[in-house]
């Protein structure tokens, strides 16, 4: 887990990635302080172009732009952050579990991940949520989280399987340590850059299919995000009007923050599978075979 | 064969549950399901649609287990139910309409990409820290990292109504009648060229970022650096001994790409107005007409499952060491 961090200080991918990332969180934190408007209130006229006044323009409601944008990365980074935590922790609990116990535990859980692995995502995330009709947020996240981990579980799974076979692992069952414990202390840890990966890019998962279900008409429009806006500004033709700063601004919002968790999750890739990186460093290269058996 | 029969099995059990889940979400909805999904649809429709509903979700006089006997029945017969929106229409007819123009856009997008996505994988491996694999293995993260609402919104904004070089919506000339005539191929592919460079946008990135991957695991191996001591070109080694074997994997994921074509480009298809299988889904939730919602789904299940036993039938095929073990 240190020399993950200690590969992501040095890796320049990571670091462009950690900036996006972090830059968004920081906008979307200080919000009140970077906008006197309210997100959800009249503030100007109908589609008026970016000005002095309103740096991004305003939607057809005359809701300024600007502000509904930082106000709504709180809600997409909130969802993104949760759906991709309950994601991991749901994978990485099923796949350390299947692969460390193995035999009927192995089969029945390794049964349930690849029949969620088969039947298409988008839609049945559609049909739950044309049931629930319009979901806010936090519900969006709960079915993201429970229909999305099999993926997760699946790697971590065979991840385990080759860890388990490990002196330190055999070491530590002779001295009887309780299972649990050998799978939190001995495997987590050595599974952890999986864990990374995946919870990365459950993250991105969980942001785009947000933004995609409330941009399909599935959420909650009242609330403000970056989904709710690309729908509403849809929805008032905000294209054909000419209205190009009401659907470009969340569009370049989602790129951005696409683009950085991104580079993130294939820093951590080539850190943990160095054979994959680009610029081969002979210097990167002897580091990490030193820090421990080449793999982290 | 034992192999191919358990995985006929499984595919089963997965077809069977995902039709469950079907069965039950309307169920666990509070309420009168059928009242409500009847009144969530609108009230223009005919009072007889809610009979087929009801039909269609197996809402039959009975016990639980023998209304989820009678839908099963229903579904294994390839009935999917009626449409509330277009009643009496069949759902099977509903997506059969939009089922061309999907296979036709989706279907030669996921190729192309496929396509080229494992040549420029290929190349980036092959040329591993070069400018070359920089530019394309930086341009494949970003094109997989940014949504394909936004893909399809920005090139919708810039083409289509900017720069005015593409039409924005439907797939030909609605003064065209469907025929085989000169004109109105002319008018499908120009209708064409935006959403397929689009998709292919989307699609293109996740292929070369597997095929670079498959191919930096495979040239550490002893039989490439044999060939390469043999003095053979490098092309020959890169083609022939590389990528040959790189590509096996990439087959797994093509097939699975090409199962979902049947969801159509859901994004893309409505971005694009494009009158495909995705799109005719969006209608379908816009409408809240149920069955042809839980159609698709089943519809595009049962592709999926397809895709996934043809991808096993071939790996028994290509790999030996599959036909004798259970």
């Amino acid at each position: 887990m240190g020399q993950l961090l200690i590969g992501l200080r040095r890796n320049r991918k990571a670091l462009v990635g950690l900036a996006i990332v972090l830059l968004i969180v920081l906008v979307a934190v200080a919000a009140p302080l970077l906008t006197e408007y309210n997100p959800a209130g009249r503030t100007g006229r109908p589609h008026q172009p970016p000005s002095a006044e309103h740096i991004l323009g305003t939607t057809r409601l005359g809701q300024d732009v600007w502000a509904r944008l930082i106000y709504g990365a709180q809600t997409s980074l909130a969802v993104g952050f949760a759906a991709g935590l309950l994601i991991t922790v749901v994978g990485t609990t099923l796949g350390i579990i299947a692969g460390y116990r193995g035999g009927k535990t192995d089969e029945v859980i390794s049964f349930l991940t690849n029949m969620v692995l088969v039947v298409p995502n988008l839609p049945l995330l559609l049909v739950i949520a044309s049931f629930v009709g319009q979901a806010g947020p936090m519900v969006i996240a709960l079915i993201l989280g429970l229909t999305s981990w099999a993926w997760g579980a699946r790697v971590t799974r065979a991840e385990t399987l080759s860890v388990k076979q490990r002196d330190f692992v055999k070491a530590a069952e002779m001295m009887g340590e309780p299972q649990w414990r050998i799978m939190a202390f001995e495997i987590f840890p050595n599974v952890f850059s999986i864990v990374g990966i995946n919870f990365i890019g459950s993250v991105i998962f969980a942001v785009i299919t947000e933004a995609t279900l409330e941009f399909l008409g599935l959420g909650d429009p009242n609330v403000i995000s970056w989904g709710t806006m690309l729908y509403n500004a849809q929805k008032a033709s905000a294209l054909s009007v000419g209205a190009w700063w009401d659907i470009l601004a969340p569009c370049l919002a989602l790129a951005l923050l696409g683009i950085g968790l991104s580079l993130l999750n294939f820093a951590v890739d080539e850190i943990a599978n160095p054979r994959l990186r680009t610029g081969g460093r002979l210097a990167r290269w002897s580091s990490l075979i030193r820090s421990g058996e080449g793999r982290l | 064969m034992l192999f191919l029969l358990r995985r006929i099995l499984f595919y089963l059990a997965a077809f069977i549950a995902a039709a469950t889940i079907n069965f039950f979400l309307p169920r666990l909805m509070p309420g009168d399901p059928v009242a409500l999904m009847f009144s969530s649809a609108g009230s223009e429709l005919p009072p007889e649609s809610l009979e087929a509903l009801k039909l269609t979700f197996g809402f039959v006089d009975g016990p639980l287990w023998e209304q989820y006997l009678t839908y099963l029945s229903s579904i294994f017969t390839g009935d999917l139910g009626v449409s509330v929106k277009y009643f009496p229409l069949p759902v099977t007819d509903l997506l059969g309409r939009a089922l061309l123009w999907t296979v036709g856009l989706v279907g030669t997008a996921t190729l192309i990409s496929f396509a080229l996505g494992s040549f420029l994988g290929m190349v980036a491996a092959w040329r591993r820290g070069s400018r070359l694999d920089v530019v394309v293995s930086v341009s494949a993260i970003f094109a997989t990292s940014i949504p394909a609402v936004v893909t399809s919104l920005v090139a919708l904004f810039v083409f289509g109504f900017t720069l005015g070089w593409f039409p924005t919506g439907y797939a030909h000339d609605p003064a065209l009648d469907p025929s085989f005539s000169l004109a109105f191929f002319a008018s499908v592919a120009h209708h064409a060229i935006l959403p397929l460079v689009t998709l292919c946008f989307v699609l293109t990135g996740g292929f070369t970022v597997t095929m670079r991957n498959n191919m930096i695991n495979l040239l550490g191996q002893d039989y490439v650096v044999m060939a390469r001591a043999k003095g053979l070109s490098d092309r020959r080694v890169m083609v022939w001994y590389a990528a040959r074997n790189a590509l096996l994997p990439t087959v797994s994921s093509l097939a699975i790409a090409l199962g979902t074509v049947l969801g159509g480009s859901l994004v893309t298809e409505v971005v694009f107005n494009y009158p495909g299988l995705g799109n005719t889904l969006y209608q379908a939730i816009l409408a809240r007409d149920y069955p042809v919602i839980q159609g698709q789904l089943l519809v595009m299940t049962a592709a999926m499952l397809v895709s996934n036993f043809l991808v096993d039938v071939s790996y028994v095929l290509l790999d030996p060491r599959l036909k004798g073990s259970g």
